[in-house]
C-alpha cells in the first residue's frame, strides 16, 4: 500500500514538472513569436529583449525555490524532520535550474543589449549569483559528503543564512540601480502592454509549475536514496 | 555570428538544457528504483533460503 501511495506521488511530480516544462517552452515560442515588440528607440537590441519573458519567470521561480529551501533549512535544523531534509535537498536542486536559467538568460540579454554578459559593479546581478552559486554548493556538497546530523546541519545553516540574499536581490534594484533595470510591472510609471503582460503571467505560472514539479518529483528522489542506503546497509550486513 | 543566429542558438540551448534537466530528474527516479527491487528481490531471496 506505500508502495503504491509513494509510486503515485512520483508520477505526480513527474506530471507537474511535464506540465511546467510545456508552459515554459510555450512561453519562449509566443515571446518570440506573438509578443509585441518593444520601442526601438528605448533598446540597443530590442529583439533580445523577447528574452525578458523567460527570464524574470525564471527569476520569480527560483526565488520560491530559495524560499523553500529556507523552510525546509530552518525545519530540519529545530525539528530533525526528514521531510524537511528532503524539502531542503529538492529546493537547492529546484534553485540551481531555475537560478542558472535566470543567469544564463541575463547574460544573453545583457550581451546583446549592454555589450557584456556581466557587470561586477551590480548588485542584483551578484547577489543573485551568489544565491544560485549557494545552490550549486548545496547539491554538490550534499553528493560528495557522508549523509550525517552534522552534515545536514551545516548545509541547512548555509540554507537559512543564505536566505538573506533573497530580500537583498529583490530591493537590490530600488536601492541601487546600476545596470540591471528595475521593475516594470505595477510601477507607478504605468505597467506592461496587456498582450506583454499575457505571455509573462503565462512564464511565471509555468516555471511556477516548474519548481513545485522539480520539488516534488526531488522530494521523492531523496526519499528513495535513503530507502537504498538503508537496504544497502542491510545487504552489506547479511553478506559478513 | 549575425544578432539572430546568436539569439536563435541561446534560445534553443535553454530550452534544451531545461529539457535535459527535467529528463535526468526522471531518469535517476528511474534508476534508484530499479537498485531498490534489484536489492529487495535479493533480501527476499536471502530470507527465503
Amino acid at each position: 500500500m506505500s508502495a503504491m501511495r509513494a509510486s503515485d506521488m512520483n508520477i505526480k511530480g513527474e506530471v507537474v514538472a511535464m506540465l511546467g516544462f510545456a508552459g515554459a517552452a510555450v512561453t519562449l515560442w509566443l515571446g518570440m513569436m506573438w509578443a509585441p515588440s518593444v520601442s526601438i528607440s528605448a533598446f540597443k537590441a530590442p529583439d533580445a529583449q523577447r528574452i525578458f519573458y523567460w527570464h524574470v519567470p525564471s527569476a520569480w521561480a527560483a526565488m520560491i525555490a530559495f524560499g523553500l529551501l529556507f523552510i525546509g533549512s530552518i525545519y530540519w535544523f529545530f525539528k530533525r524532520s526528514d521531510w524537511a531534509w528532503r524539502l531542503h535537498v529538492a529546493s537547492s536542486e529546484a534553485g540551481l535550474a531555475t537560478g542558472l536559467m535566470c543567469v544564463w538568460s541575463g547574460c544573453i540579454w545583457g550581451a546583446a543589449e549592454w555589450g557584456v554578459p556581466w557587470d561586477w559593479t551590480d548588485v542584483r546581478l551578484n547577489t543573485f549569483a551568489i544565491l544560485t552559486l549557494l545552490s550549486l554548493y548545496l547539491v554538490m556538497g550534499r553528493r560528495s559528503q557522508p549523509d550525517g546530523v552534522e552534515t545536514r546541519d551545516t548545509f541547512a545553516a548555509f540554507g537559512m543564512f543564505g536566505f538573506a540574499l533573497v530580500p537583498l536581490t529583490y530591493i537590490a534594484t530600488r536601492l541601487w540601480q546600476i545596470r540591471h533595470p528595475g521593475p516594470v510591472v505595477a510601477t507607478s510609471e504605468g505597467s506592461l502592454n496587456s498582450d506583454m503582460s499575457i505571455v509573462l503571467f503565462l512564464g511565471a505560472i509555468s516555471f511556477t509549475t516548474l519548481t513545485v514539479g522539480y520539488v516534488m518529483a526531488g522530494m521523492r528522489l531523496t526519499k528513495l536514496e535513503m530507502r537504498l542506503e538503508e537496504l544497502q546497509g542491510q545487504y552489506e550486513e547479511r553478506m559478513k | 555570428m549575425s544578432g539572430q543566429t546568436y539569439l536563435t542558438v541561446a534560445y534553443l540551448g535553454m530550452i534544451g538544457a531545461l529539457a535535459l534537466w527535467t529528463w535526468t530528474v526522471f531518469a535517476r527516479s528511474k534508476t534508484l528504483q530499479n537498485k531498490i527491487d534489484s536489492l529487495e528481490k535479493a533480501l527476499a531471496r536471502d530470507e527465503s533460503e
